[in-house]
């Protein structure tokens, strides 16, 4: 779905218009500290910086039982926020999600 | 040794002193004004006033070399016009070394006698020399050191000439020395049109002194010598006499003044009138004046004191002050004032030459020549530079030259026409180069040349880059790829990334069609939307910038003007979103058109309202006709089906129901509350054709259904033409038949959700509109919802019960019925 399709590139000529085409649309976005977010897209700029609403966070925490050494479990940490602003420089990664 | 052809005899061969060699032998070539009589010997020696008999002799014997003792057959050679001084003298040069060398061995005391040359010679007479002021007694020569004067003497950077001989205006040797080369050629040129040219610019050239027992022979090779009286005449050195250029001839030697023998010695700017030659010596400080200058430039006459080495010292020491005292008597003859006055003097010289000396020391360092190459060079990068002048680019360019620019504006000289700036542009610089070489005393005509030589090259450049291929590229042949050309304004593209907004909407059409073959899948759909947004938004901007309106009266030609503009801007704008929206795309070319796929996201539902602000009705009549058409095929009554068993749509089907009832419905609705009649009936006709049965079961169906109802209901009651209406009824009869089989199904889910508002509407429209017969098959067939609602209603608390029974009512009544009357 992301990928460059040759017939209507017109206006695709830099990567951030991919990131247009997902403006108003679920997308899903991993960031730097093991997080994830799934919202709707409602602003982008050059930097990334992200505008999302009803976004749903995830964190992925690893902790090491303490019983048995060496032994790690990653635990994930849910939140849920109405409308969330994203500092483009923790963006990693942004992915339409699709008729979610 | 004469080699304009006249006779070279010495004077002291025909009495004249012997004690005071010197200069008058050696300068027998040039001893011009004197017949064939000896009797100018003793002119000469009336004249003489014996001072050279107090310089130095030691060195004479080098005053052969010097001065040409080997003159040549007697032919007289004319001398041509075209020399090449500086090219014959660096020939020469190696060889004049070597000589001196074997010549200083073999007879450093043998001096010959040369004979007294008979011939007259001409003393040219330029018109200004440079000289004059020296004739006032009291002149002290100002002390400033011109570089000009020094391009080709780089060796003696603080010999100012000008202080060389105060008294003389012809100076043999030393003041030529000063003189650069072209103010030699030009000077020569200058007599060129005077018969006789007894000058020998080579000479000139000859910087050290020790070449001066070297000089001749270079001199003689385009003077043929009338007698050949050197003495140390070396082998080699003979083809150099014999082997002038034929094109001596167009210079005859010629007959001069025979009176002023004491003009002989004078090569670089004879003045032989000039009244001051002989009582120059009579002033005694002219002659402790720069002991350490050449005898010949302490006096002309003077016997040649000739130091075979140059004191190095001198170089720097120019002889600006008459009180020059070299011996310590001397100093003492002078009053106490005197003396303190000269010592100061003297200390102040000594700074200021120093100064001069370090400020000139890299004086001369180029010739002339060197200089005007570079000029040149650097002219032509600056035409080439600047490009065309007649292109568009070469303006911005040359304004942004500000020297340019404010020396233009100082000469007052606007351009007029495109031809002028590069030629101003060029003169400017061409005036700068030739001032600076063109000197005070330079009779022009070196400079003109360079000058004239420097506009044919800017010439040649101008055209060159006029006949430069236009494009910036060039596509030779048989190479696989382009040669870009770039200059220092437009550098060469390394990247080339267009942003083809414009190219890319021209060709849009086709390729949109090309991608709706092969699918309008999600991407292209989302692209479609983003350019309707762009155009939007593009379109709203230009909306605020829509000038004032026209009054009627006042006829504002510009107001009208940006009028038009807007306008114009308006309609491309319009073009262009009404090709992005795609309504027009063929319809059953792809799966699902590529309108219909931009509705189904909630983006594009969203923007309906914003487009439908800023186009025509006839085009908002086409988007509905479209949706109309396509009405089975929105997502919103494709998903907006309640599956068996369903009692509920999912909340993302809702959401997007609700939202295309907000935005799109809305709009619809508004626009269809304009619409005739004629339109409705032709929508209900075109739904007559799709599936009805979904679309009745459907809210967004159901609601487009009560929509086209209720209008045609309200156009009816305020009264329609016949015609249409016979037309309405007809389309409306074939719907009810169509629709009938679905009516029992319409309601979504079951009595207890409620959801069912939509549905009492449309058969309320529908019941307004029906006849009785089709009222009564209405009730036929919604007859047992009623009933339960009606039921239900009863369960519920009052205030849900009472809605409930509104909405019921609301059917009802179409009909002619009431709720009430069924409790």
């Amino acid at each position: 779905m992301a990928d460059v399709d040759d017939g209507a590139a017109a206006p695709v000529s830099e990567p951030l218009d991919l990131v247009r085409l997902c403006l108003d649309e679920v997308v899903f976005v991993k960031l730097r500290g093991d997080r994830e977010l799934k919202g709707r897209l409602h602003a982008y700029d050059s930097h990334c910086n992200l505008v999302l609403g009803d976004v749903e966070e995830t964190v992925y925490v690893v902790e090491e039982d303490e019983d048995e050494d060496g032994d790690e479990t990653v635990k994930t940490i849910h939140k849920k926020s109405e409308m969330l602003f994203v500092r483009g420089d923790s963006v990693v990664l942004i992915s339409p999600q699709g008729q979610s | 040794m004469s080699f304009f052809g006249f006779d070279s005899t010495l004077p002291r061969d025909r009495g004249h002193n012997t004690r005071a060699p010197g200069f008058s032998q050696a300068a027998d070539p040039f001893a011009g004004p004197r017949p064939e009589d000896d009797d100018d010997a003793l002119d000469f020696e009336d004249t003489y006033d014996g001072l050279g008999d107090q310089l130095d002799e030691t060195d004479d014997v080098f005053n052969d070399d010097t001065f040409g003792d080997d003159a040549g057959p007697v032919t007289k050679k004319p001398v041509g016009k075209d020399f090449d001084f500086f090219g014959q003298t660096a020939k020469v040069s190696d060889a004049i070394n070597e000589e001196q060398l074997r010549f200083s061995r073999q007879a450093p005391s043998s001096r010959g006698p040369p004979t007294t040359s008979t011939f007259p010679q001409p003393l040219p007479k330029p018109a200004r020399t440079g000289y004059e002021r020296y004739k006032e007694p009291d002149y002290v020569p100002d002390m400033q050191v011109d570089a000009n004067l020094w391009g080709v003497a780089p060796k003696q950077p603080a010999q100012a000439p000008a202080f060389g001989s105060p008294m003389n205006p012809g100076i043999p040797s030393g003041g030529r020395k000063m003189m650069s080369l072209e103010e030699v050629e030009a000077s020569m040129r200058a007599q060129a049109k005077k018969p006789a040219q007894p000058q020998h610019p080579v000479q000139q050239q000859q910087s050290a002194p020790q070449q001066y027992s070297q000089t001749p022979q270079q001199q003689y090779q385009d003077y043929p010598p009338q007698q050949q009286q050197q003495q140390f005449s070396q082998p080699q050195q003979l083809p150099f006499q014999s082997s002038g250029p034929p094109r001596e001839e167009a210079r005859p030697a010629h007959v001069g003044h025979p009176h002023q023998p004491v003009q002989i010695m004078q090569r670089s700017q004879p003045t032989p009138n000039q009244p001051i030659a002989p009582t120059a010596p009579s002033q005694p400080t002219q002659i402790l004046q720069n002991p350490n200058r050449y005898s010949a430039e302490q006096h002309r006459s003077a016997p040649a004191v000739q130091h075979p080495v140059q004191h190095p010292g001198h170089q720097s020491r120019p002889s600006g002050s008459r009180h020059i005292i070299t011996h310590p008597q001397q100093l003492a003859n002078l009053s106490d004032e005197e003396r303190a006055a000269f010592l100061m003097e003297d200390a102040k010289r000594a700074k200021r030459n120093h100064k001069i000396f370090l400020l000139s020391k890299d004086n001369g360092l180029m010739t002339p020549q060197d200089k005007n190459f570079i000029t040149r060079i650097q002219l032509q990068q600056l035409v080439t530079a600047t490009g065309n002048p007649n292109e568009h680019g070469s303006d911005p360019s040359l304004s942004e030259d500000f020297y340019y620019q404010v020396h233009n504006q100082i000469r007052g000289g606007p351009r007029q026409h495109p031809g002028q700036p590069l030629s101003n542009f060029a003169q400017t610089y061409l005036f700068q180069t030739g001032g600076r070489h063109g000197g005070l005393r330079r009779q022009a005509r070196g400079g003109d040349n360079h000058m004239q030589r420097m506009e044919q090259q800017v010439q040649r450049a101008v055209e060159a880059a006029k006949n430069k291929p236009k494009n910036k590229q060039l596509v030779i042949e048989g190479s696989l790829g382009k040669i870009s050309f770039s200059n220092a304004k437009t550098p060469k593209p390394l990247l080339n990334i267009k942003r083809a907004d414009s190219a890319a909407d021209t060709h849009r059409p086709s390729k949109a069609h090309q991608v709706g073959v092969s699918g309008s899948d999600r991407k292209t759909v989302l692209t479609d939307i983003e350019n309707v947004y762009s155009t939007l938004m593009q379109l709203e901007d230009h909306e605020r910038l829509m000038p004032p309106p026209l009054e009627n009266d006042d006829i504002n030609p510009e107001l009208a003007g940006f009028h038009i503009d807007w306008r114009e801007k308006e309609e491309k704008l319009n073009r262009k979103l009404w090709r992005d929206l795609k309504v027009h795309e063929p319809i059953g070319a792809t799966t699902t058109h590529p309108f219909i796929a931009f509705l189904s996201f909630s983006k594009g539902k969203k923007c309906i309202p914003r487009v439908f602000r800023h186009i025509t009705q006839e085009q908002r009549t086409t988007i509905l006709t479209m949706i109309v058409i396509h009405l089975d095929q929105l997502d919103v009554v494709r998903q907006g089906l309640l599956q068996p068993g369903e009692v509920q749509l999912n909340s993302a089907t809702r959401e997007n129901i609700e939202l295309f009832s907000l935005a799109v419905m809305h709009t619809l609705f508004g626009y269809l509350n304009e619409a005739g009649l004629d339109i409705v009936t032709g929508l209900l006709g075109l739904i007559l054709n799709i599936n009805i049965d979904v679309i009745a079961r459907t809210r967004i169906g159901v609601s487009m259904l009560t929509m086209l109802l209720s209008r045609a209901e309200l156009i009816k009651q305020a009264g329609s033409n016949e015609r249409e209406w016979d037309q309405w009824v007809g389309i409306y009869n074939a719907f009810f038949d169509a629709l009938e089989p679905t009516l029992p199904n319409i309601f979504p889910g079951t009595v207890n959700t409620g959801e069912d508002v939509y549905v009492w509407q449309f058969l309320a429209a529908i019941g307004i509109g029906a006849s009785p017969e089709q009222q009564q098959r209405l009730v036929m067939a919604v007859k047992d919802r009623v009933m339960e609602t009606v039921a239900h209603a009863k369960t519920l608390p009052t205030a849900m019960s009472s809605q409930r029974l509104a909405n019921v009512n609301l059917f009802m009544r179409s009909i002619g019925l009431d709720v009430e009357l069924l409790a």
